[in-house]
């Protein structure tokens, strides 16, 4: 197990959960983040000591392999860009925790790693993705890339609207490839996310709150 | 996706006063101002990341009021009257807020 972990680790090397938004906030911020689309839900509730780092709860019920996960979530700003017009950003995260197959199967050690890069303006959005899940006997990688505009440049304070556009891939599984159309909206401490994912039918909703 | 469903709602009815009421971008408008000071800061460029601004200044006792101009990469803080922040303590929350600090432009008290 420690061997296939740390082989995943260093070979995956880089993951992290689809694109919404950022692991890390201010120091001494406290971030709510929920992610749900066709493959899971998650919630990771983290507290940022310094602006690099990140540390929290995670807990993620996998429909796609079957498994509960719930343990603790490390974030890292490895890099910041700050631009007079632009940010962009480099993390890396990585969790373990207890992965507790649905049925009999008692639960085992699980761990993921990630790597996420994004790079906007006020206008435009890029921001690529991928995180590698081991979880016991069940291992997955996916990718993610998203692309996204704001159709019109709100004032401090207002309500921010992205239209987007999410592609992933998950090698290995009957549907590869994946295209999510979603809509970012955001004001103030709170993020929504609402798609809708062509190839499965399935809905994204994901919410983010910074207290 | 169906077991998160119900806490999801909860979670999103809980949090919609913030978009139907949004919060004004200033903190303490009544309060009385003393000198002007405006950050001119880098990477300024997302609302929901720059409320870090905000929330780190207006913890600050001399900070009266805090307004962000994500156009302009401008952070202008009005001071209470009487009370000082230096550059040192303003580059340090504009850094533990995520951004860079260029310049630091001090007007005459309103």
């Amino acid at each position: 197990m420690a061997y296939r972990t740390l082989a995943a680790g260093l070979a995956l090397a880089a993951f992290a959960a689809p694109a919404d938004a950022r692991p890390v906030s201010y120091a001494g911020g406290w971030t709510l983040m929920q992610d749900n689309n066709g493959d899971y839900s998650s919630v990771h509730v983290h507290y940022s000591p310094t602006a690099t780092d990140s540390i929290g709860f995670y807990a993620e019920r996998n429909q796609d392999l079957d498994i509960q996960f719930t343990g603790l979530q490390y974030n890292r700003l490895v890099r910041r860009w700050n631009a007079p017009a632009s940010q962009g950003n480099l993390y890396v995260k990585a969790g373990a925790g207890a992965a507790d197959p649905f049925g009999p199967e008692g639960a085992t050690l699980g761990t993921f790693a990630g790597l996420a890069a994004d790079w906007e303006t006020r206008r435009v959005f890029f921001s690529y993705d991928v995180r590698g899940r081991d979880f016991g006997d069940r291992q997955s990688v996916a990718h993610a890339a998203r692309a996204g505009f704001a159709p019109y440049l709100a004032e401090f304070g207002g309500l921010h609207t992205w239209a987007m556009l999410q592609v992933e891939n998950h090698p290995g599984s009957d549907t590869p490839t994946r295209v999510t159309p979603l809509i970012r909206l955001f004001q103030g401490n709170l993020l929504v996310e609402l798609g809708y994912t062509l190839e499965e039918d399935e809905a994204l909703f994901n919410l983010a709150y910074r207290f | 996706m169906k077991i998160f469903a119900p806490a999801l709602l909860a979670l999103a009815l809980a949090a919609s006063p913030a978009i139907a009421a949004p919060e004004a971008p200033t903190t303490t408008t009544e309060a009385p101002r003393g000198d002007i000071v405006i950050a001119n800061v880098n990477g300024l460029v997302c609302d929901f990341c720059a409320q870090s601004i905000r929330k780190l200044f207006g913890n600050e006792a001399a900070i009266a009021d805090v307004a962000v101009d994500l156009d302009n990469g401008k952070v202008t803080l009005a001071l209470k009257p009487g009370k000082a922040m230096d550059d040192a303590a303003i580059e340090k929350l504009i850094r533990r807020a995520g951004y860079s600090l260029v310049s630091i432009d001090r007007g005459a008290p309103k």
